[in-house]
């Protein structure tokens, strides 16, 4: 097609720019900056002096950072597969359903995704209230002693694990919903006339081209919980953050309870990496096996 | 309405030749087919005559204006798209309306034009209506009266039937021709239907490998064709093509097939193998013995005529056309009788030489 | 089969469906028990029975949280914060999607590269460089201060390209013989043509910005700069420990974006399937 090149680049450049200019202020500017910060013993904001890999190196050694760390990964243990389960189970329950039933169904476990974080916080942190929380009146209705969720280490992880479950699967089940209506019918047809069990039909047609949503759903996940940080802080308050901590929440802590801005930047670039190093396997493991098909 | 003339133009993609220096003229009403199977370059053509594609080296003149350096609006000509381009988000009346308001028009004017092309075109009544509530045969129309309001210098038509139904498309034909017939503009329509070249072109351009083969009225190409390509391309169903010999000269030429049989002609061209090339209408089933006798393996009966496609006794395969009501049945040994004034030979550069 | 392993199977059906509604119905319900205690008397709510229904019906917490609270202002703030993630978010990326899908430009491929590489950078890590950079212009405590770092959406600019790029280049030539600029080429034919993603986009991004926490948490000191989602629980003393007046809070911070789901919700179910990468 004739294109007048030069008055093209124009009006290119002139489309682009506000968004080039909000992307380098807000996030090529704060990478960089990032990277910087980490080798200073900087406060939050301020000057510092150069510090060379001392906020990495103390990092091995910090007991909080341990705790972050493997918190984290625990959380992640806690979610990523269990709430890909879920999503799944209740994806299939949902599209044998047609019309008015499915729509509602669907927005009833929809509806979590959609609320702030803050709501989600305090309708659980009420119906798991230690004292008056209906949770507690189905546990001692069952003749089992109540438990403050919260306020316990051991019940905490898993706790803020099955509220995040059950918030954000609703988004989840989106994704199996769209690869379950991308399957075409006709293959069902044909293994019905094959006379394929129920259960042969799911594990030899179904999982197998659901497969690329899973993965997908899967990665999703595991990114989004390794940034885990509101639901944590927030039934924390009152509680025991030490104990609680994970990533994000440490660098929190770091730069704004501690004032350590060098030292919360060196947590955020090891936290980073780790995202990039997963988001990098993740796309190479999916370039090789689209390769296979 | 406006002579198009298009002067050893040329296009290339990337260092490959699309377009290699095509010179044509085209007269002010004519109604041009370019009509070649795809890859032949024929929509690249009508693309740079349009503006959408770049002309690399040549001219392009329109109404005596040079014009391979204008904006495809600035051309004066008008394009059918294949898949027709309506703008989904607004009505007939906006889709037409809008390359007027883009040059300022009047509004009074575009209203004007409006409805008189939905007149010419008997859409009256789908003015409001947006194209995803209309049929296809009514979104062609659309493309064609957004096309007319601008009354422009020529029609570019680029396979506009394709995407219609067998039965529409005919109508359609009809009424292009009809349209033809009444608005008298320059018309360049591209297509790979034979039928639709024959039916509406006064003058046929037929492509192939980026080139022209042959340039002529739809009955001279049928009749006439220059080249072996355009021998075959043309004509449903397709013309035969034999392995021949041609002995003799002058008074006692003849050729001989590769059963042995011959067949006396006249023509302007020295001894030696040729192609040979008959119309199967011109292959006759004869009650008598005649010229060679084949078998026949399948007979086709399409009701108004019926094909025979047979093999001669070495194998060569023949289709010939007999009437509807031949009693030819698969199976049988047929006489053939060949019109010698039908007879064309093409030599190993695949030029057409025709029988006297 | 024979008619008794249809019928059976039929029952069957109708008996996984009556489970599948219980189940949904179960998963929803600690909304409804947010929503029904926050209409309770302060001394039914903490009652040790399960009571599905107030005895008393009451709106006295609603009332004290929008008259003896911040929490207008704070539904201001998330306003005007979010509309304005949702419009400058979604017009520079409208308007950079469809020059990297349309238009050639010195450039384009870098940009198309950073776009890619920044939709897997978390932009938690940077939390502590956006607040020394707000810091530093003075937009702590502000509605640019919230809004600007949240403008990292990459996700939309890729899925306005894809939009774009799906467009068959037919329009744009049909344009080209129409004599349009190539503004209105983009204004008339491809920003109309695509209407439908370009209000879903904004739906998810007006949602997600409405719910965002961690930055407007940092962002903001000042009780009365507040977002809602913020407010609600951050304030510790404008509800004290009265549940039903929290649920209220909460109710009143959740229920403009169920409301927005409810209205929109084919919309918001598109675009979310898009931004995963999924053709919806």
């Amino acid at each position: 097609m004739l294109r007048n090149t030069k008055k093209e680049w124009l009006i290119a450049y002139i489309l682009i720019a506000p968004f080039v200019a909000i992307y380098a202020l807000i996030f090529v500017y704060p990478t960089i900056d990032m990277f910087f910060l980490s080798f200073q013993d900087a406060p939050l904001v301020g000057a510092g002096d150069f510090v060379g890999i001392e906020n990495y190196e103390r990092l091995p050694r910090d007991r909080r950072f341990g705790t972050a760390f493997w918190n984290t990964a625990y959380f992640v243990a806690l979610t990523v597969i269990p709430g890909t389960f879920v999503a799944l189970a209740i994806s299939m329950a949902v599209t044998r359903l047609s019309g008015r039933t499915q729509a509602l169904v669907l927005a009833l476990f929809f509806l979590p995704y959609i609320l702030p974080v803050s709501v989600v916080f305090r309708i659980w942190d009420w119906a798991l209230n230690f004292q008056f929380g209906i949770a507690m009146h189905v546990l001692d209705a069952f003749g089992m002693d109540r438990i403050p969720v919260f306020k316990t280490t051991t019940w905490f992880m898993p706790a803020v694990a099955f509220v995040t479950i059950w918030w954000t699967c609703g988004f989840s089940v989106l994704l199996f919903l769209a690869g379950l209506r991308a399957i075409p019918q006709e293959i069902y047809e044909a293994a019905a006339l094959d006379n394929t069990s129920r259960w042969r039909m799911f594990r030899h047609v179904t999982w197998p081209l659901l497969w690329p949503i899973t993965g997908l759903v899967l990665t999703i996940q595991l990114i989004l919980q390794l940034k885990i940080f509101d639901q944590v802080y927030l039934f924390s308050q009152g509680g025991r953050p030490n104990d609680n901590l994970v990533m994000v929440y440490y660098i929190f802590q770091r730069a704004f309870v501690n004032n350590q801005g060098g030292r919360a930047a060196a947590i955020a670039v090891v936290l980073f990496i780790m995202v990039i190093v997963i988001s990098v396997i993740n796309f190479q493991l999916t370039r090789l096996s689209e390769r296979r098909k | 309405m406006a002579d198009i003339s298009l002067d050893t133009v040329s296009k290339s993609f990337g260092g490959i030749k699309v377009i290699d220096g095509i010179s044509l003229e085209m007269k002010s009403g004519e109604f041009v087919v370019f009509l070649g199977p795809s890859g032949s370059g024929k929509s690249t053509l009508l693309r740079m005559i349009a503006g959408l594609e770049t002309i690399d080296g040549g001219a392009l003149t329109i109404d005596g204006k040079r014009s391979e350096h204008l904006a495809p609006g600035q051309r004066e000509v008008a394009m059918v798209f294949q898949n027709y381009a309506l703008y989904p988000h607004m009505t007939v009346r906006g889709n037409m309306a809008f390359g007027l308001k883009n040059i300022g028009m009047d509004k009074s004017e575009i209203d004007k034009r409006v409805e008189d092309a939905a007149r010419i075109l008997e859409m009256d009544a789908l003015l409001d209506r947006r194209p995803a509530q209309l049929s296809g045969g009514q979104r062609q129309r659309v493309a064609i009266g957004r096309a007319i309001v601008k009354e422009p210098a020529a029609f570019l038509f680029d396979e506009p039937l394709s995407n219609l139904d067998a039965a529409l498309r005919v109508r359609t034909r009809v009424e292009l021709a009809e349209l033809h017939q009444r608005m008298q503009s320059t018309m360049i329509y591209v297509t790979h239907d034979q039928t639709e070249a024959m039916t509406l072109a006064d003058r046929i351009v037929v492509l192939n490998n980026c080139r022209i083969e042959q340039v002529g009225t739809p009955m001279d190409v049928y009749l006439y064709p220059a080249t072996r390509f355009v021998a075959g391309f043309v004509g449903s169903p397709g013309m035969n093509f034999l392995n021949a010999e041609l002995k003799g000269s002058g008074t006692d030429q003849c050729v001989t097939l590769g059963d042995g049989s011959r067949i006396a002609l006249e023509i302007d061209v020295p001894a030696g193998p040729y192609d040979l090339g008959i119309r199967p209408e011109a292959v006759r089933v004869s009650a008598a013995p005649a010229a060679t006798t084949g078998k026949a393996a399948v007979v086709e009966r399409l009701g108004d005529r019926t094909l025979i496609h047979l093999h001669l006794e070495d194998g060569t395969e023949l289709t010939a056309l007999d009437s509807g009501r031949s009693n030819v049945v698969s199976g049988d040994a047929v006489h053939l009788e060949f019109d010698t004034s039908q007879l064309h030979l093409f030599d190993a550069e695949g030029i057409a030489h025709h029988a006297k | 089969m024979t008619p008794t392993t249809i019928r059976r199977i039929n029952w069957m059906g109708g008996a996984f469906t009556i489970l599948t509604v219980l189940i949904a119905v179960l998963w929803a319900f600690p909304i409804y028990w947010g929503i029904i205690s926050s209409l309770k008397p302060e001394n039914e709510v903490v009652r040790p029975y399960i009571e599905l229904w107030p005895d008393t019906l009451t709106f006295e917490h609603y009332w004290f949280a929008l008259t003896q609270t911040q929490i207008g202002k704070w539904y201001i703030n998330s306003i005007a914060t979010s509309v304005g993630v949702t419009v400058l978010t979604v017009s520079t990326s409208l308007f950079a999607g469809y020059a990297i899908s349309q238009l050639r430009f010195p450039g384009r491929r870098v940009l198309w590269w950073l776009i890619l590489a920044s939709f897997m950078v978390p932009t938690q890590v940077l939390i502590i460089n956006h607040f020394v950079l707000m810091a530093n212009m003075s937009l702590l405590n502000s509605w640019a201060g919230i809004i600007l770092p949240q403008l990292i959406h990459p996700v939309i600019v890729i899925v306005f390209k894809q939009f774009f790029d799906q467009v068959p280049k037919d329009f744009r030539e049909a344009a080209a013989m129409d004599n349009a600029s190539e503004w209105a080429v983009l204004f008339k034919i491809y920003i109309p043509m695509n209407w439908g993603v370009i209000t879903a986009l904004s739906i998810v991004t007006f949602i997600w910005a409405w719910n965002a926490f961690l930055w407007p948490f940092l962002a903001v000191t000042k009780t009365e700069m507040m977002t809602i989602t913020v407010g609600i629980t951050q304030v510790f003393d404008a509800f004290g420990v009265y549940y039903a007046r929290q649920l209220s809070a909460a109710v009143l911070a959740g229920f403009p974006v169920a409301l927005v789901y409810l209205v929109f919700q084919r919309r918001v179910t598109q675009a979310i399937t898009l931004s995963a990468g999924i053709k919806g």
